[in-house]
């Protein structure tokens, strides 16, 4: 399966909340910077996490429209919205490995299920990322008996193992070591060179870590999203 | 009162019409998943045989062989002292094929395997495993809940006809010992008594008995929202919703035959 160029990302009068709580984000017209590295920051609680859900289309917005390539995300079925999906990956703060497989059955599940690879190929690549980050002695063992590092690294791994398009990585470098985080952020360098990753899109509070990088940032406060202007002229570098 | 009853009605009115509206979801899901191969759901499908039949068989075993002594022995000393010997074929078909086997089953399966499911898909939803497949581009209706439908309904069937087997089999074998009925005489009574209409009403009950289980345990695990805290509570609701269910079915589906029945005789 071809996945479409991602382009565009739009937010139109976007809103959505949970049930029975605040709003989190309220009439949101919105559009994304692309080709970046962009930083989402806000304050505990403002909706980073819920925007990136949005962006994998993961959560619904309960009012407005959220457009890829002017396409409404809220109106494709799964199926429709397949090639896209695996044009994104995700990856979590905390949780989303499968506990009954392996961490190898993890990484490879994706790969595997639609195919991208030969079986032999997708093995290769997974064996490759695991010796890469050290991770091959927890090869055959399931999430549960893992340290919460090598379950943060897995899940981050396996959001770039279709290399995709886009990323949506939700606090990285919690519970991962400075060095381990850099060499995360060094391979999507690799990724953008290589040409199969384009846009990223990060919520982080890791100031400092954060500096390191260069990036553009987007601020959500009430209820709202906004591009920092000064951001655009100093730090917007293109991925 | 009649508010509290309407209301009371249109609730399961809207539960029955989600949990059928995820049994539609999962069934297309699983028939039109192109990216899914057999080989990917095939493991789960047999994972879900092995816990739910295979693992069943002692529980089963004993609950069939229990039940077919006390229907054996109790009905045939009756029909003996009544001089109705040879109608205990269809006495037996009539309690153990029709109506034991498939309640019985049924009840064991969501006692064992229900809860299991109910469970394991809730703590899957709080892990978000659940979220994790779609963003990797894995229907969990055909990844998750169509290879545990499916695997349900095998096991729930295989294991009816285990009962059926034991039941008759092994309820003559233990009677035998108490009375001297003649094996000749007890086979020729019960292949006499069973009709082809039988044997479509066991499967009709036990092919429905199992989608209901899963069908309910599946939608009750995928109800979890965030906590952990809510699997027990969803877990609970599984087991109670699924016995309802399926003893409705089962009354329903009987109530239905022997009217059938008594309108084929001319009663009604």
């Amino acid at each position: 399966m071809t996945s479409p160029k991602i382009e565009k990302l739009r937010f139109e009068n976007v809103s959505f909340k949970f049930d029975g709580q605040d709003p989190v984000f309220e009439n949101v017209d919105f559009d994304f910077p692309m080709n970046q590295m962009v930083w989402v920051k806000a304050e505990h609680g403002s909706g980073r996490s819920t925007l990136l859900q949005i962006l994998a289309a993961l959560q619904m917005p309960t009012k407005g429209n959220y457009l890829i390539n002017d396409a409404n995300v809220g109106e494709m079925s799964f199926e429709e919205f397949l090639p896209y999906r695996l044009a994104i990956g995700y990856g979590f703060d905390m949780g989303g490995l499968i506990h009954n497989r392996t961490l190898f059955e993890n990484l490879i599940l994706p790969l595997n299920y639609h195919k991208v690879l030969s079986p032999q190929e997708a093995g290769e690549r997974v064996t490759h990322y695991m010796r890469e980050f050290n991770l091959t002695k927890y090869k055959d063992q399931r999430p549960s008996f893992m340290p919460g590092g090598a379950k943060k690294l897995a899940c981050l791994l396996r959001a770039v193992i279709l290399h995709p398009q886009m990323v949506l990585l939700d606090d990285p470098t919690v519970g991962l070591p400075q060095d381990t985080a850099l060499k995360f952020f060094d391979l999507l360098e690799t990724l953008r060179k290589e040409g199969s990753l384009k846009h990223a899109f990060v919520s982080s509070f890791d100031e400092k870590f954060m500096g390191l990088i260069e990036n553009t940032e987007i601020f959500i406060e009430g209820g709202l999203l906004h591009a920092l202007p000064e951001m655009d002229e100093k730090k917007v570098v293109s991925l | 009162m009649v508010v509290r009853l309407g209301q009371t009605v249109t609730k399961n009115l809207e539960y029955t019409a989600e949990i059928f509206l995820m049994l539609y979801l999962a069934l297309r899901a699983g028939v039109r998943d192109q990216a899914q191969s057999f080989r990917s759901i095939y493991q789960v499908i047999s994972a879900q045989v092995y816990f739910t039949g295979f693992q069943a068989l002692p529980l089963i075993s004993m609950l069939a062989l229990a039940s077919g002594v006390m229907v054996i022995l109790q009905s045939s000393s009756q029909l003996n002292l009544l001089g109705g010997a040879g109608m205990i074929g269809k006495l037996l078909v009539a309690i153990v094929v029709r109506e034991m086997a498939p309640l019985m089953t049924a009840l064991v399966v969501i006692a064992r395997s229900g809860t299991a499911v109910a469970s394991e898909i809730g703590n899957m939803r709080a892990n978000r495993e659940i979220e994790a497949l779609e963003s990797l581009g894995i229907n969990p209706m055909s990844f998750i809940v169509f290879p545990r439908l499916v695997g349900g309904i095998v096991s729930v069937v295989c294991l009816a006809i285990y009962f059926v087997v034991i039941s008759l089999l092994g309820g003559f074998l233990l009677t035998k010992l108490i009375h001297g009925m003649p094996f000749q005489f007890y086979a020729d009574s019960l292949s006499q008594a069973v009709a082809s209409e039988d044997l479509g009403l066991f499967l009709l009950k036990n092919v429905f008995s199992g989608m209901i289980i899963f069908s309910v345990c599946c939608y009750q695990g995928l109800s979890v929202q965030r906590s952990p805290t809510e699997v027990p509570v969803a877990t609970t609701q599984a087991v109670v919703k699924s016995i309802l269910y399926v003893v409705v079915f089962n009354i329903s589906v009987s109530t239905l035959f022997y009217l059938n029945q008594l309108m084929t005789l001319g009663v009604l």
